[in-house]
Order: structure tokens, then C-alpha cells, then sequence
């Protein structure tokens, strides 16, 4: 009778370990990764590190849920979401019209970074950042997460919630915005000065 | 008469046209192994797709170079507050 009770309410000190082990099988070795994300989706380190924890706390809650499949695009799932609660508390503005803020926003950057000024003698390098930082958010995000950190597109459609084949075609408008930029701004070409 | 996606054609690209239309995929390595080798057989004997395969080469590496260093710190705090997690 204790046996059948037991397996119908579970045993809590079985059900902990096997909660640690999978979280640790799971979620424990793509911390990095996720932190890496986390930096290009926040852009300062403060933030990065709490939204990873964010992460975190939610796939130890949800991981009695997780089937052992994909880890890396369920968790970056799992950041995109928590992303996604954090900027509407921080900047509520964009429940009312995201298109607009983000329009500002955008805006804002690129007055403060002034991409001509920074890319007179400058190397290759510098340039390229220079290029990359005048991309509109949403080209600027696929390339940060596909060639700056290396994800392949599947996952970072996962981060940004978007179909797979958004994020190739953006990946390859903002490939030719940077050359662009780089042409008009840097006159790089093929990595050198022409 | 619908033209299939890249992807789901049997054939492998052979001219200018198509290899312009693949190549971020093949930079990306997201292509099969035997498209692959089609692509790198036209871009050694195409002077102009060698080049813009070499132009946006440049352009991955250096942003790959972009990658900030992961602070070591900041991922053992988490790592710290995974274990707080899991150790209750």
C-alpha cells in the first residue's frame, strides 16, 4: 500500500535527484553559451548574467516537463521568453507601440555612435563593429547571434522567435548592408583598403 | 510554374546565378556535403564568385572576432547559482 501511494504522489527525495541530475546534465554545460547570448541580446554584462539566472530559475522549474531533447533550443526558448517579460517591465511603452519605441531606440544609437567618425583610421576590425553597430536592431541581432556568436540558424530563430527562414534572410540583407557600409564608409575591400 | 526553394532541389548549383543565390549558406556551412563541393569547384574557377565568396569571408571572420571574452567570473557566479538551485 505505501509503495502504491508512494509512486502516486512520487517520491520528493527521488524526484529532487532526478530534478539536479537532468539540470545538470541539461542545463549545467550550455551556461556559457547562454551567457554569450544573453550579452548580445542585453549588451552589458549586468544584465546578461540576470537574465541568464532568470533562464535558469525557469528551466529548474519547468525541467520535470523537459523531454532531454534539444537542451540548447529549449533553453534559449526559455531566455527569449524571460527577455521578453523583463524589457515589458522595463519599458512598458513598448506594450503600446513596440514598432515605434524600438524605431527611437534604434535612433538613439546610432546618433550616439556616429559610424563616419569612428571608422576614419581605423583598422578592418573596427570598422567591421562600426558596420555592425549602424544595422538596424533586427539585422544587427541575427548577426550577433549567427557570426558573432557562432549559433546555427535553427537557435537563433529559437532566441528571436521568428521562422528559420526569417533569419536567413535577414542574415543575408545584413551581410550586404555591412559590405555597404564598409564600401561607402571604410572603402574596405576583400579586407583591405581599396 | 513554382520554382522550389534552394534546398529541396535535387540538382546542385553550377552557375554564377545559383551559387550567388547559396552562398551565405555555404559560408555558414549549412549546406550538404556534396552542394558544397559543387560551390567550391565554381568559386576555384569563377574569378568574380571567388571574390565575393573571399568579400563576405572577411566579413564572418571579422565579425567572429567581435565575440566579447566571457568573463570567467561572471559564468562561475552562475554556475554557483545553478548549484543554489539544484542543492536547494
Amino acid at each position: 500500500m505505501t509503495n502504491y501511494v508512494q509512486t502516486l504522489m512520487g517520491d520528493p527525495l527521488t524526484d529532487d535527484r532526478d530534478q539536479k541530475e537532468t539540470f545538470d546534465r541539461y542545463v549545467v554545460p550550455e551556461i556559457e553559451v547562454l551567457y554569450r547570448v544573453a550579452r548580445s541580446i542585453t549588451r552589458t554584462t549586468t544584465d546578461a548574467e540576470d537574465l541568464v539566472q532568470d533562464t535558469m530559475l525557469r528551466a529548474y522549474r519547468a525541467i520535470g516537463r523537459f523531454d532531454g531533447r534539444h537542451p540548447r533550443a529549449w533553453l534559449l526558448t526559455i531566455m527569449r521568453n524571460a527577455q521578453i517579460n523583463r524589457v515589458r517591465r522595463k519599458r512598458p511603452e513598448l506594450m503600446r507601440d513596440p514598432d515605434a519605441t524600438m524605431a527611437r531606440i534604434a535612433s538613439e544609437n546610432k546618433d550616439n555612435a556616429d559610424p563616419e567618425a569612428q571608422v576614419l583610421d581605423q583598422g578592418y576590425d573596427a570598422a567591421i563593429e562600426s558596420a555592425l553597430n549602424a544595422l538596424p536592431e533586427k539585422f544587427r541581432a541575427v548577426i550577433e547571434l549567427i557570426d558573432v556568436q557562432a549559433l546555427h540558424y535553427q537557435e537563433a530563430a529559437d532566441v528571436l522567435g521568428v521562422p528559420i527562414g526569417t533569419i536567413m534572410s535577414r542574415l543575408h540583407r545584413a551581410r550586404k548592408r555591412i559590405r555597404k557600409h564598409l564600401e561607402q564608409h571604410g572603402g574596405y575591400i576583400n579586407g583591405r583598403p581599396a | 510554374m513554382i520554382q522550389r526553394p534552394w534546398y529541396r532541389r535535387k540538382s546542385s548549383p553550377t552557375n554564377c546565378r545559383e551559387v550567388g543565390r547559396v552562398l551565405q549558406h555555404y559560408l555558414d556551412n549549412a549546406m550538404g556535403s556534396e552542394w558544397a563541393a559543387r560551390v567550391a569547384e565554381h568559386l576555384e574557377a569563377c574569378k568574380d564568385c571567388g571574390m565575393e565568396e573571399e568579400t563576405y569571408q572577411e566579413i564572418k571572420l571579422a565579425l567572429g572576432r567581435q565575440r566579447p571574452a566571457v568573463h570567467d567570473d561572471a559564468v562561475s557566479r552562475l554556475r554557483e547559482f545553478g548549484r543554489s538551485l539544484t542543492d536547494g
